[in-house]
């Protein structure tokens, strides 16, 4: 709450209600303000969802923080090791390995994602009749369980059998070990999460274009602009403030997501060429035990996550639009 | 995924030893009791404590000794399924429980789950991570160090009946023993063979003269099986403790190994090369896919005529008789190097008892009274679960002889592992996470990225010399 807000609902306060002259007892209730009212208003909508968040995203965190100090052996041994397993994650060459197979993840998957998803948007923005059918396709994807993506797509990439192959050999050209291949495997990881996200990103996307007014076109055309300076003088500029959502969102997802898909479809493999640094997180955790480790890599892959997101904030300032104050 | 294979599956899962876990060291957490004096690490102490079971689990609680009934983490009962073998499986352990309920007064509850979130799942870590292990579990040789260096399995010994211990197969226990006390009973023992569709191998000109006794043949046979559809020879491709496991014998056949029996590092080893090399030529042929057919299925890839020969286990027997009853398939004994000497790696589960579970006592009286009694009863109940629930290797001498006598092993394929792929068969070995990365890291990059084999070799090597050099724990082998 502002002091600003604070003087003006007192100023705006009912002046009428005074108290007899002479009398005892407390004076007469004020009336809240309208802003202190909008305010507690506001805090109760919001209560619910940031307890929520403060329990199971808050807490958990902040003991991840405090858990990456440790060292612990899962069996209720616990030793203070300060920055140990920060140190040791400077000599884990598989840590920065996976690190490294991140940042190509991220690299090659949040421009493809983007571009694919706004070219989706700008298809199923037109009014034709059946675009709700291809609308609700596109989307599809999105609400199937990651891990049932992963079993489908496994199976569309099997090396003989496999659909993505036969459609390969039926067009003339060669079937390739798509999972199999540590030189492919990571992008065929990034293309079946490409093929999960589109549709969302597709939608938010949609409800960016709508935003935009149709007559601005219609001048547009009436200048003789064609499609592509359309696009580059109306769209893309006023598209900003979703193009920064995507683009934060779906850069977030990219360095914290696709653990399901790894697991299933490669669970880290061929040869570490899958091994996210979410998986390789997991790995530590659950397979080796390494609770302490697993949390101080955590906390180092966030900090990387905050230094994206801060980078995208910075390069397209926050979406806003140029003459925004 | 056929569910009735992950039944079978055999000991190799994903949560194994912990690295640098130093015996049985707890630090013991106090979290404000008026006597203790909260100095800055205790309080770090205590919140991890906290950390730990807020970040790995959804509820926290440690076990305590109260009266409650144990609690018996398994992935066979209870459960219901379309597939028979399943339902007696999980009737086997009902009615084992059911019993020891009638005649004892600390009562035992069955928990299942599913084989992949059991075995590869972060259900038991965490579980045992947040103070809340389950009293008695199942385990495999790949989870015992990771299991007995934190201190949550209780010595079985006292409890058992010393000709019970002698009436196991030489070496079966090994693996479970620290200092001559067992931690854990197996109730299984799971060799490991060479498959093939009979159909398949005929169609190719083969016969049975053709089985393959050496490694080269086994190429040349795989080669003969291979087309555009169908995998001459299957080997597990995705990285895992199975991987390795099903890889070791490989390694084994030509004398290589891990560590030698005095513990010393002998991984960078023409044995070890020549093992990694035979799965990369393999790969490389393109007899062996680098993606298995089916979805890593046996059952699915032969039916399918997918695959001609397919390196698996005995477990695969049962799910055959199940899912194929019309398949005709063989087996064979792994092919030898040059101057190699037979062996196949045994795998299989084991009951064990949590050490810091509500009641330690009952839970070891509960694993030795069911597997580890010479009693008629306990010996039978062995012989039911690895001729009529299963179809395994009876962990116990008596058990496979009331087994044979009872014609659990006058089928071929039974008959066949236990008479020629079992004798000679040594222990699924357990090695912790750091020695199973190394040499995973070792196998998936000589076999799929096509690396050289003596670097991979060497690599692995020094990975495992410098974790035994500061290794503090029980006997790695």
């Amino acid at each position: 709450m502002t002091l600003h807000g604070t003087a003006r609902s007192q100023a705006a306060a009912p002046t009428t209600a005074k108290a007899a002259p002479g009398a005892d007892g407390p004076g007469p209730r004020r009336r809240l303000g309208r802003r202190h009212r909008e305010w507690i208003a506001a805090g109760l909508f919001i209560a619910p969802d940031a307890l929520g968040l403060a329990v199971f995203v808050g807490l958990p965190m902040v003991l991840s923080v405090v858990l990456s100090f440790f060292q612990v052996s899962g069996f209720g041994s616990y030793e203070f090791v300060g920055l140990g397993n920060y140190a040791r994650m400077m000599d884990d060459p598989l840590f920065w390995e996976s690190m490294r197979i991140t940042g190509v993840y991220v690299v090659v998957l949040v421009p493809l994602l983007f571009v694919v998803s706004l070219g989706l948007g700008l298809l199923v923005r037109q009014r034709v009749p059946g675009v709700g059918v291809f609308r609700t396709l596109f989307f599809l994807p999105y609400v199937i369980s990651l891990v049932v993506v992963g079993l489908l797509w496994k199976f569309m990439f099997d090396d003989q059998v496999g659909v993505v192959n036969q459609g390969l050999r039926a067009a003339g050209f060669a079937g390739h070990s798509w999972l199999g291949d540590p030189s492919t495997a990571l992008y065929s990881v990034i293309a079946v999460f490409v093929w999960v996200m589109m549709g969302y990103y597709m939608i938010i996307f949609l409800a960016g274009l709508q935003e935009i007014p149709r007559e601005y076109y219609e001048a547009a055309r009436i200048d003789g602009a064609g499609p592509w300076t359309q696009f580059r003088t109306i769209t893309w500029p006023l598209l900003r403030p979703t193009s920064f959502f995507v683009l934060l969102m779906s850069t977030v997802a990219a360095i914290t997501g696709g653990f399901e898909l790894v697991f299933v479809l490669t669970e880290g493999g061929p040869a570490n060429s899958t091994s996210l640094a979410i998986f390789y997180i997991y790995q530590q955790a659950f397979v080796f035990g390494e609770y302490g480790y697993a949390s101080a890599m955590g906390t180092v892959l966030v900090l990387a996550m905050l230094l994206c997101s801060g980078a995208i904030f910075k390069a397209t300032r926050g979406g806003r639009f140029d003459d925004d104050r | 995924m056929d569910t009735s294979k992950t039944a079978g599956t055999t000991g190799a899962t994903g949560a194994t030893g912990a690295a640098n876990t130093t015996g049985t060291a707890n630090t013991t957490v106090t979290t404000g009791t008026s006597h203790s004096r909260m100095t800055r690490r205790r309080l770090l102490a205590a919140g991890a404590a906290g950390a730990a079971a807020a970040v790995t689990s959804g509820c926290g609680g440690s076990a305590s000794a109260d009266d409650g009934p144990m609690r018996f983490w398994n992935f066979y009962a209870p459960q219901r399924s379309e597939d028979p073998a399943l339902n007696a499986q999980s009737k086997w352990f009902t009615d084992l429980v059911e019993k020891w309920n009638r005649s004892h007064k600390r009562q035992i509850e069955l928990l299942y789950m599913p084989p992949p979130t059991y075995q590869n799942g972060s259900k038991l870590p965490t579980a045992f991570a947040a103070g809340d292990g389950p009293d008695i579990f199942l385990a495999s040789p790949g989870d015992f160090l990771r299991y007995y260096n934190g201190g949550v399995l209780a010595d079985l010994t006292p409890y058992m009946d010393r000709r019970a211990l002698d009436d196991y197969h030489p070496d079966t226990l090994d693996s479970r023993m620290v200092d001559g006390k067992v931690y854990a009973l197996p109730m299984e023992v799971e060799p490991l063979a060479v498959f093939y569709d009979v159909g398949v191998w005929e169609k190719a000109g083969l016969s049975e003269g053709d089985v393959p006794t050496t490694w080269d043949r086994l190429l040349d046979v795989g080669e003969k099986l291979t087309t555009k559809t169908r995998a001459g020879l299957v080997l597990k491709t995705l990285p895992g403790y199975l991987q390795n496991f099903l890889w070791y014998s490989w390694m084994w056949l030509g004398g290589g190994d891990v560590l030698d029996e005095h513990g010393a590092v002998t991984v960078d080893s023409r044995p070890v090369r020549q093992a990694l090399q035979l799965w990369q030529d393999a790969v490389r042929s393109g007899i062996t896919p680098t993606t298995a057919p089916a979805g890593d299925d046996m059952i699915s890839g032969f039916k399918a005529g997918r695959a001609g020969m397919w390196h698996s286990g005995i477990w695969e027997i049962a799910s055959l008789k199940a899912f194929a009853p019309d398949l005709e398939y063989g087996m064979f004994k792994h092919p030898l190097p040059p101057g190699g000497k037979y062996t196949t790696a045994l795998g299989g589960w084991s009951f064990c008892a949590n050490a810091k579970g509500r009641d330690p006592q009952a839970a070891a009286e509960f694993c030795a009274w069911a597997l580890g009694t010479m009693e008629d009863e306990c010996v039978d109940r062995i012989t039911d679960w690895c001729i009529e629930a299963k179809r395994d290797i009876a962990p116990r001498k008596s058990a496979l002889r009331r087994g044979t006598e009872r014609g659990g092993y006058d089928d071929w394929a039974m008959k066949y592992m236990k008479e020629e792929v079992f004798p000679g068969g040594r222990p699924e070995p357990r090695y912790p996470p750091v020695v199973y990365k190394a040499m995973s890291d070792a196998l998936q990059g000589s076999m799929l990225a096509g690396r050289d084999v003596g670097e991979e070799a060497a690599r692995a090597a020094q990975s495992v010399e410098a974790y035994v050099r500061s290794y503090k724990g029980a006997s790695l082998i």
